[in-house]
């Protein structure tokens, strides 16, 4: 292809994907419409066929299975009375720290980014309880929400993880892997955002309500047996990959019957709440199958017209170091962020960015933790932002003021962006023992 | 009319629903195979088909909760009678680009019949036969896309457009 009809394809792909998008079409039709319109303008081939081809393929391959158990068991806890029993468990420790139950945001959504793949729905199950509870003892709002937006992006990095099945799958990397990689940087997440509440609760100690009446150890360690429940869940999924009874793909079905054994010890499965929990489910899967359904067309027709090829050379062409090519990566996806969820973002550049990011020698499971994060910041940015949408709905407030308060959570994630890229172990060490092991 | 079309909406929910459920057995009965020493031939790819059936079944009705994303900075701000004008156009791309999908996964099935495509894995299944459930629930797609437009043209479209709350 000559340079000059290339930019003319380039540019009639990217008005049209913007013009779709803007106007308001269905993100998983708009990526058919213009994989579709690329095909019959620049291939011989005939669109509608490869299209149905392609996207049964992509749609009823067994290693995206994963994907719907998870969101199911999501749904499944949701209704469960977990949450409370977390609270419960947590908040005779987190009295102890300063900034005391705000703590129990980050390290409930911590723990239940364990069991859970979404990080909105690690903001709805854990913000149901903590902020009720926060917002009665009188803790600064600002605040708790501000933790909870920050901290409920751990469910995207901490295994098991949506969008790490999602990458792993488009970029042909271990699931496994990437879930062992997921595990240091989320707790150093964790450890940042919790760092900030004590050092802000250093700052305004007039800010935070007294604690709770104490008590006793004996005391805090019963009331830590309500967190038994979430253990034995994060042990039943993660366990059965880690020992070798189930494949990362599989654990999610782990997860589904361990979610209801556990709604059905809590006398909170009924025929109704399980009806609720599978059609919701059915309908979040159906809404990201779509989107995966127009991103696997739209991959196949730009193969087809060799754009991604032509795009990493161009890139390659530029002498980007590795760390700039990374910043301009990030910058990129932050304002894709957006106007796009993170799933869409994912399976919509992976195509392009994937051979240039192996050209600059990438790791790809450290590049897989790399978009988790950045993917993460991009859900706490508006206007489209998905924890922020599930707090709006929770809380009523006003998506200006949401982003205000989560300002300091993004400035955070920044942190981490720069200590991931400084000490890359963080995210390869752990899958490193396991391929020795 | 609106009620019949509700229902079989609704009907192919539950087909979803159904199919989901039958993920998660394909799935344990691998896992349960693998620990106890029986061996089920091409758990795997039923998992998938059923996956798939999950997936179309539910397109018509997550569409009706307003489940489906798209981006509505722009809808949103603009006045409410530029805003029905956009939407009749949106809608109508929406609605061509879901009949087209609905004719060419009708048009796989029938190729598959002809040339009698057989799955390249072990479970060695007529294509033909998981493949409709993407040729009927796009298809049931498409009605929901038109039925939609239709409404907005006359003015009397409900159902919900707006972004979901929850998702990820």
């Amino acid at each position: 292809m000559s340079g000059m009809s290339e930019l003319l394809i380039t540019v009639t792909l990217i008005v049209a994907l913007f013009g779709l998008l803007g106007m308001g079409v269905w993100i998983g039709l708009a990526l058919a419409g213009v994989a579709w319109i690329s095909m019959e303008l620049f291939s011989s081939r005939s669109a509608g066929d490869a299209m149905a081809v392609t996207i049964w393929g992509s749609s009823s391959s067994w290693t995206l299975t994963a994907l719907p158990l998870f969101l199911w068991m999501g749904e499944i806890l949701f209704r469960t009375r977990l949450s409370e029993d977390m609270f419960r468990g947590l908040a005779p420790w987190m009295n102890l720290l300063p900034g005391r139950l705000l703590h129990t945001n980050v390290v409930g959504c911590a723990i239940f980014a364990a069991v859970s793949g979404s990080s909105a729905a690690t903001v709805a199950t854990i913000g149901k309880m903590t902020l009720p509870e926060l917002g009665r003892r009188g803790y600064p709002e600002d605040m708790t929400i501000g933790t909870l937006a920050g901290a409920g992006t751990l469910g995207l990095l901490i295994p098991p993880s949506i969008i790490m099945i999602v990458y792993g799958v488009a970029a042909d990397v271990s699931i496994a892997q990437l879930f062992m990689a997921g595990v240091l940087p989320g707790v150093m997440l964790a450890a940042l955002f919790m760092g900030y509440i004590v050092v802000w609760s250093l700052l305004h100690p007039n800010r935070i309500p007294a604690a709770d009446p104490g008590l006793s150890f004996v005391d805090r360690v019963k009331a830590s047996a309500s967190l038994i429940p979430v253990m034995l869940l994060i042990g039943g999924v993660l366990g059965s990959i880690y020992a070798g009874i189930a494949t990362a793909t599989e654990a999610a079905a782990v997860g589904v019957v361990g979610a209801l054994i556990l709604a059905a010890f809590q006398r909170s499965l009924s025929w109704k709440t399980f009806v609720e929990s599978l059609l919701g489910a059915t309908c979040l899967y159906c809404m990201i199958a779509l989107i995966l359904a127009g991103a696997a067309f739209l991959t196949l027709s730009m193969g087809y017209i060799g754009l991604p090829r032509d795009l990493a050379e161009w890139i390659a062409t530029m002498g980007l170091s590795k760390w700039q090519l990374l910043a301009v990566l990030t910058v990129f996806y932050v304002v894709l962020g957006c106007f796009l969820d993170g799933i869409s973002m994912v399976v919509l550049t992976m195509g392009v960015v994937m051979p240039t990011v192996q050209a600059a020698g990438v790791d790809l499971v450290w590049f897989g933790i790399y978009i988790v994060l950045v993917v993460e910041m991009a859900q706490i940015t508006p206007p489209v932002g998905f924890n922020l949408f599930v707090l709006q709905g929770m809380t009523g407030k006003e998506m200006p003021y949401l982003a205000r308060v989560t300002v300091p959570m993004f400035l955070l994630m920044v942190v981490a962006l720069v200590l991931l890229y400084q000490i890359p172990e963080i995210a390869t060490w752990l899958p490193q023992q396991m391929r020795k092991a | 009319m609106r009620a019949a079309l509700d229902g079989l909406y609704k009907a192919c929910a539950w087909l979803a629903a159904l199919g989901m459920i039958g993920v998660l057995v394909m799935v344990l009965m691998s896992i349960l195979g693998r620990q106890f020493g029986f061996y089920l031939p091409g758990t795997d790819a039923y998992a998938g088909y059923l996956m798939a059936a999950a997936g179309f079944f539910s397109l018509a009705y997550a569409l009706r909760r307003g489940d489906h994303i798209r981006v509505t900075v722009l809808l949103n701000t603009i006045a409410p009678i530029a805003r029905h004008r956009l939407e009749r156009v949106t809608l109508g791309i929406a609605a061509l680009l879901g009949v087209l999908f609905a004719w060419f996964s009708i048009r796989l099935v029938v190729q598959s019949l002809e040339f009698h495509d057989i799955s390249t894995g072990n479970d060695a299944t007529p294509l033909w036969i998981p493949q409709l459930s993407m040729a009927i629930g796009v298809t049931i797609f498409a009605i929901a896309l038109l039925d939609d437009w239709i409404a907005e043209l006359r003015g009397t479209r409900q159902s919900g457009g707006d972004t979901p709350q929850r998702v990820e």
